[in-house]
C-alpha cells in the first residue's frame, strides 16, 4: 500500500514538471509604411512653382522682421505722487477735500523722444496708501491718458490706517487701447506724463486730525507696455546684430557634392516706419558639415544703404524698400549655395534716423509698420548630385526578452516607385556605444526615374525598385546589445547612358511612393 | 462523562465498523486532428517542430476540437449509519464526505486559425482565412461536501460547496483574416465575446454529485446493473466577471511617415482596438460548472461469465465537448484480475482504442483505464482506488 501511494505521488509530481518552455516558429509579413513623398505641399507657397513640366525654385523667406515694439520699448516704469501736510490740521470734518494737485513725470527713454503713443497691450498697477484713522477717498487722474476721449480716472476708498501701518489698496488696470499724450501740459514737450491726486475724507466718518507725519501716496506701475502707434523722434541708436540660421537636413551631409544651375538671389530691405533708416549687411557666411566656409562676396555686401521714410498713414502706408541683386555676374552666390552650408551667419546693422532728428519729432510708426530683410531666389529645380551622402544616427532600443515571444530574423522590404531623377543607396550601421557592430547593405539601389519609362497616364518618368535589407538571425540576436543605428543614404543623378553624374531637372509633380514591409521570423512562447 | 462516552462510541465505530476510501484521478487530453507531439509540448515543454505542425494541418478538418479534462476526487464513506434500526430505511445509508479538484479546458477551432497561429500570416498571403466558430472554455474549481451512500447498492448523493478558481468562456462568432500579397494589407473582421474570471476573483457556489445504481432484479437469470453518474452539476456566482467584446473590421496597410512621427505605439494600438469595436465591462455572472453525466453498464465482478459486454455514454455540459460513447468486451482473467478492451468515440477526439484492468486485493481494488491506449492525438489515464477497512 505504501509503495502504491508513493507511485501515485511521484507520478503526479514528475508529470507536472515543465522542463523547458513551449515554443514554435512562425513567419509574418507586417505592413509598416505606406506613403507618397512629393513636393506638392511646397507648390505656390513661396517655395516652389510649376512652369509646364518644370519645377522652379521660387524661394521667398523673411530673415528679419522688426516691428514697433522691437524698436521702441518703454521699460516697466513706476510713478508716484504723495501729499504730506506741512503742519497739523485739527478738526478735519467728514467729506473734507484736502489736496488737489497736478504733477509731471518724465519717462527715461534714452535718445527716444515720444510725443504720443497708443497702447496695444500692457497694464498699470495702482496702489494707494492711507495713514489716516478714517477712510479716505482717492481719485487718481492721469490727464494725458485717455480712451475714446475719456481721461483715465480711478477712484478708491482706502479704509482707515495709521502712520505705522497705512492701509494699502491695489488694483491692476488693462491699458490696451489707451492713448497716451506725452507732450506735456503745453504740447511742446516729450516723454512727459502727468498725474493728479485728489483726497477726500470719509463723508460718513468722524472728525479727524491730520498730522504732518502722515503721508498720503499713490503709485502707478506701468508694466509690459507695447504700442501699435508712436509719434516723436525714435532716436538713432544703432542696432548691430548677428543672425544665425540653419537649414534642415544639410547638417546630415557627410560627403559628396552637388552642382546647381545659375540662379538669381536677391535681398530686399523694407522700411515701414516714417523715419529714415540706414542698413548695412556686413557679412554672410555659409558653413557646411565639413567645416568649409564660403563668404558671400558682392558689391552690395559691406557698404551702408539708406532707406527713405515710409509714406502714408494707417490705411495707406507705403514702405520704402531697397533690393540687392546677386547673380553669377556680380557675386559668388552659386559657390555660396553649392557649399551646402547647414549653418548661415548674417551680420547686419540697422540705424534709424542716421542724420538725427530731421523730422522735428514727427517720426511715426503704425501697427503694421515693419522693418524687414527678405531673401528670394529663383532657379529651375535641377541638381547634379554625385554621391551626396546624408547620414543620421538614431538611438534604438531593440532589446528583446528571449524568454518570451521574440523575433529571430527580419527582412525589411522596400517597394518604391521613384519619379525623381535621383538614385539612392541605403546602408544601415548598427552600433554599440558609437562603434559599428554590423553593416547592413541593401541588396539593390533605389533607382532613379531616368532609368524608368514614361507613364502615359501622367506623363512622368517612373522607375520601380524592390529593395531587401536582410537582418539575419545572427544580427537579430545581437540587436539587444545595440543602442544606435546610423542610416546612410547616398544620392546620385547619374546619366543612364554615360554612367556619369549629370545635372537633372526635377519633373513637375515628381513623387516617391514608398511601401515598407517587415518580414519577421518569430519564436512564439505562449 | 457523557462526552467521553460519545467519543468512545465514535472511536469504536471507526475502529470496527465498515468504512471505505475511494480515490479517482483522471487526466485526458485529445484532439480530432492535432498531433500529440504538439499538445505534449504544451504539457511538458519543448520546441514544436514545423513538421508536426504541417502534419497536423493536413489532418485537420474545417472544424476541430482539442480539450483537456483532469481531476482528482476523494471520497470517504464513513462508518456512521443514519440509523441502526434495520427496519428503517436509514440503516442502509452511511454518511459520506468528499472533496475534489477539477480542470476542464476545451477549444473548437478552424483549420485556418490553427495555421495562422502556428505558422504565421506569411504562408497565407492572398488567402481568406476563416477564423469563425472559435470556442474556448476553461474552468478550474475545487469542491468539498458531504452526503449519503447506500452501502448495499453503492448509490450515493453528495452536496458540495464549490470554489471556482478560473473560468474562461470565449466565442468568436465571425472572423476573417485576409492579407494582400503585394501590399501586405491586413483585413481583419472580428465578432466575438469573452468572459473571464481570473484567480483573484473567486466565484462560489454549490454542486451535486449523484451516483445511482439501477437495473434488473438480482434473481433474474442474467441481471444487468447500470450506473447513472452525475458529477459537478452545479452553479457558482462570480462577483466580478470581466466581459470583452469585439465587433468590427480593421484594414491596416501601414502608416504614413507623419503618422509614425506624431503617434505613439499605444495610440496606434488603441486605434486598432477602436476599429475592431473593442469593449470591456465588469458584471456579476453565474457560472455553470462543467457537469458530467454518465450512463454506463456496470460489470459484475461476481458473475460467472468469463466474457461480457460493457458500454456507456458520457456528456459534459460544455459546447466544446462532443458526447463520448464507448463499448467493448470485459474479460475475467482470474478471480482477482478482470480486464476489458473496446473502442471509444467523442469527447475531444475521434475513434480510438480503450482498455482497462481491475485488480482486487483482500480489502482494496485498483482500476486503471485508458480511453486512448494508442496515444492517438492525445493521452488518457483513469485511476480508481478503493479501500474497504
Amino acid at each position: 500500500m505504501r509503495l502504491f501511494i508513493f507511485l501515485i505521488v511521484s507520478t503526479f509530481f514528475f508529470s507536472s514538471c515543465k522542463k523547458e518552455a513551449t515554443r514554435w516558429h512562425s513567419d509574418w509579413l507586417l505592413p509598416v509604411l505606406k506613403d507618397t513623398l512629393s513636393l506638392s505641399n511646397y507648390y505656390n507657397d513661396s517655395t516652389l512653382s510649376i512652369t509646364g513640366s518644370q519645377i522652379n525654385i521660387n524661394l521667398s523667406r523673411t530673415l528679419l522682421d522688426l516691428g514697433l515694439s522691437d524698436l521702441i520699448e518703454i521699460p516697466d516704469t513706476s510713478i508716484s505722487q504723495q501729499y504730506q501736510a506741512n503742519f497739523t490740521v485739527s478738526n478735519v470734518s467728514p467729506g473734507f477735500t484736502f489736496v488737489n494737485s497736478l504733477k509731471n513725470h518724465e519717462l527715461d527713454l534714452g535718445d527716444i523722444q515720444l510725443k504720443e503713443v497708443r497702447v496695444q497691450s500692457g497694464q498699470v498697477e495702482l496702489k494707494v496708501y492711507n495713514p489716516l484713522n478714517t477712510a479716505v477717498l482717492y481719485q487718481i487722474e492721469l490727464p494725458g491718458v485717455s480712451q475714446n476721449g475719456q481721461v483715465f480716472v480711478q477712484n478708491y476708498t482706502a479704509a482707515a490706517g495709521s502712520v505705522q501701518n497705512p492701509t494699502v489698496a491695489i488694483e491692476t488696470i488693462n491699458l490696451s487701447g489707451y492713448d497716451i499724450d506725452l507732450s506735456g501740459q503745453q504740447g511742446l514737450e516729450f516723454n512727459q506724463i502727468q498725474s493728479k491726486l485728489t483726497l477726500k475724507t470719509d463723508p460718513n466718518g468722524q472728525t479727524v486730525t491730520i498730522y504732518n507725519n502722515q503721508i498720503f501716496k499713490f503709485e502707478a506701475a506701468f508694466k509690459n507696455l507695447r504700442f501699435d502707434y508712436a509719434k516723436g523722434y525714435f532716436g538713432s541708436t544703432l542696432i548691430a546684430n548677428q543672425q544665425q540660421f540653419s537649414l534642415p537636413y544639410l547638417d546630415k551631409i557627410t560627403s559628396g557634392s552637388i552642382a546647381l544651375p545659375d540662379l538669381n538671389l536677391s535681398l530686399q530691405v523694407e522700411n515701414g516706419f516714417k523715419m529714415a533708416v540706414r542698413a548695412q549687411i556686413a557679412q554672410m557666411v555659409s558653413t557646411n558639415t565639413q567645416g568649409q566656409a564660403v563668404e558671400l562676396t558682392a558689391p552690395s555686401i559691406g557698404p551702408s544703404m539708406f532707406l527713405a521714410a515710409a509714406m502714408g498713414t494707417w490705411n495707406n502706408l507705403q514702405p520704402s524698400s531697397l533690393t540687392l541683386q546677386f547673380d553669377a555676374n556680380n557675386s559668388n552666390v552659386k559657390d555660396y549655395l553649392e557649399n551646402l552650408g547647414a549653418y548661415h551667419n548674417i551680420t547686419y546693422q540697422l540705424q534709424p534716423n542716421p542724420w538725427g532728428n530731421t523730422s522735428a519729432g514727427h517720426d511715426e510708426a503704425f501697427a503694421h509698420s515693419r522693418l524687414r530683410l527678405k531673401v528670394s531666389a529663383q532657379m529651375p529645380m535641377a541638381l547634379n548630385a554625385d554621391g551626396l551622402t546624408l547620414q543620421d544616427t538614431f538611438d534604438i532600443d531593440l532589446s528583446q526578452d528571449l524568454n518570451k515571444s521574440h523575433i529571430t530574423g527580419a527582412t525589411l522590404l522596400l517597394d518604391a516607385t521613384n519619379a525623381f531623377p535621383v538614385a539612392c543607396d541605403i546602408v544601415l550601421y548598427l552600433m554599440k556605444d558609437g562603434q559599428v557592430a554590423h553593416t547592413i547593405i541593401a541588396d539593390a539601389q533605389l533607382a532613379a526615374s531616368t532609368l524608368g519609362q514614361l507613364d502615359p497616364l501622367d506623363g512622368l518618368l517612373k522607375k520601380k525598385s524592390k529593395i531587401k535589407i536582410v537582418l539575419p538571425p545572427s544580427v537579430v540576436a545581437d540587436l539587444q546589445d545595440l543602442n544606435q543605428v546610423a542610416v546612410s543614404a547616398s544620392f546620385s543623378t547619374t546619366d543612364p547612358q554615360t554612367g556619369l553624374a549629370t545635372q537633372q531637372a526635377i519633373q513637375a509633380n515628381a513623387f516617391l511612393a514608398l511601401q515598407i514591409q517587415m518580414q519577421l521570423q518569430t519564436q512564439i512562447r505562449p | 462523562m457523557r462526552y467521553l462516552f460519545i467519543l468512545f462510541l465514535a472511536c469504536q465505530q471507526l475502529g470496527f465498523a465498515q468504512q471505505t476510501l475511494l480515490i479517482d484521478a483522471y487526466g485526458h487530453y485529445n484532439s480530432t486532428g492535432v498531433k500529440r507531439q504538439i499538445t505534449d509540448a504544451f504539457l511538458y515543454g519543448g520546441l514544436i517542430d514545423s513538421s508536426h505542425i504541417q502534419t497536423s494541418l493536413s489532418r485537420l478538418g474545417a472544424r476541430n476540437t482539442f480539450g483537456l479534462n483532469m481531476g482528482l476526487n476523494a471520497q470517504w464513506q464513513t462508518p456512521w449509519l443514519l440509523s441502526k434500526d434495520t427496519d428503517k430505511w436509514g440503516s442502509s445509508y452511511r454518511l459520506v464526505m468528499g472533496a475534489g479538484v477539477h480542470q476542464y479546458g476545451g477549444i473548437q477551432f478552424s483549420k485556418d486559425l490553427f495555421g495562422l497561429v502556428f505558422q504565421g500570416g506569411l504562408p497565407y498571403l492572398s488567402d481568406t482565412l476563416d477564423l469563425s466558430g472559435l470556442k474556448v472554455e476553461a474552468t478550474t474549481f475545487t469542491k468539498i461536501g458531504f452526503g449519503l451512500v447506500n452501502h448495499l447498492t453503492q448509490s450515493s448523493f453528495l452536496v458540495h460547496f464549490v470554489g471556482v478558481q478560473n473560468h474562461l468562456s470565449a466565442f468568436m462568432n465571425a472572423a476573417t483574416w485576409y492579407q494582400n500579397a503585394s501590399t501586405a494589407q491586413i483585413d481583419l473582421a472580428l465578432n466575438g465575446q469573452a468572459q473571464i474570471n481570473a484567480s483573484n476573483t473567486m466565484a462560489y457556489g454549490l454542486a451535486l454529485d449523484l451516483d445511482y445504481r439501477f437495473g434488473s432484479a438480482e434473481y433474474d437469470e442474467a441481471p444487468q446493473q447500470f450506473q447513472l453518474l452525475v458529477q459537478n452539476f452545479g452553479i457558482a456566482r462570480a462577483k466580478q466577471t470581466t466581459e470583452y467584446s469585439l465587433d468590427g473590421a480593421l484594414q491596416y496597410a501601414g502608416y504614413s511617415l507623419a503618422a509614425w512621427q506624431q503617434t505613439s505605439l499605444d495610440e496606434l494600438a488603441t486605434g486598432f482596438l477602436d476599429s475592431l469595436g473593442y469593449e470591456k465591462n465588469s458584471a456579476q455572472k453565474w457560472i455553470f460548472l462543467p457537469a458530467q453525466i454518465q450512463l454506463a453498464k456496470v460489470c459484475d465482478w461476481e458473475r460467472p461469465n468469463r466474457i461480457e459486454a460493457y458500454y456507456g455514454a458520457q456528456f459534459i455540459l460544455r459546447q466544446t465537448y462532443i458526447p463520448f460513447v464507448y463499448a467493448g468486451a470485459h474479460f475475467k482473467v482470474k478471480k482477482a484480475w478482470q480486464t476489458g478492451v473496446g473502442m471509444a468515440y467523442g469527447g475531444f477526439g475521434g475513434l480510438r482504442a480503450q482498455a482497462y484492468s481491475a485488480i482486487r486485493f483482500k480489502r482494496s481494488q485498483l482500476l486503471l483505464r485508458s480511453d486512448n491506449i494508442a496515444l492517438q492525438n492525445g493521452a488518457s489515464l483513469y485511476l480508481q482506488f478503493r479501500c474497504d477497512f
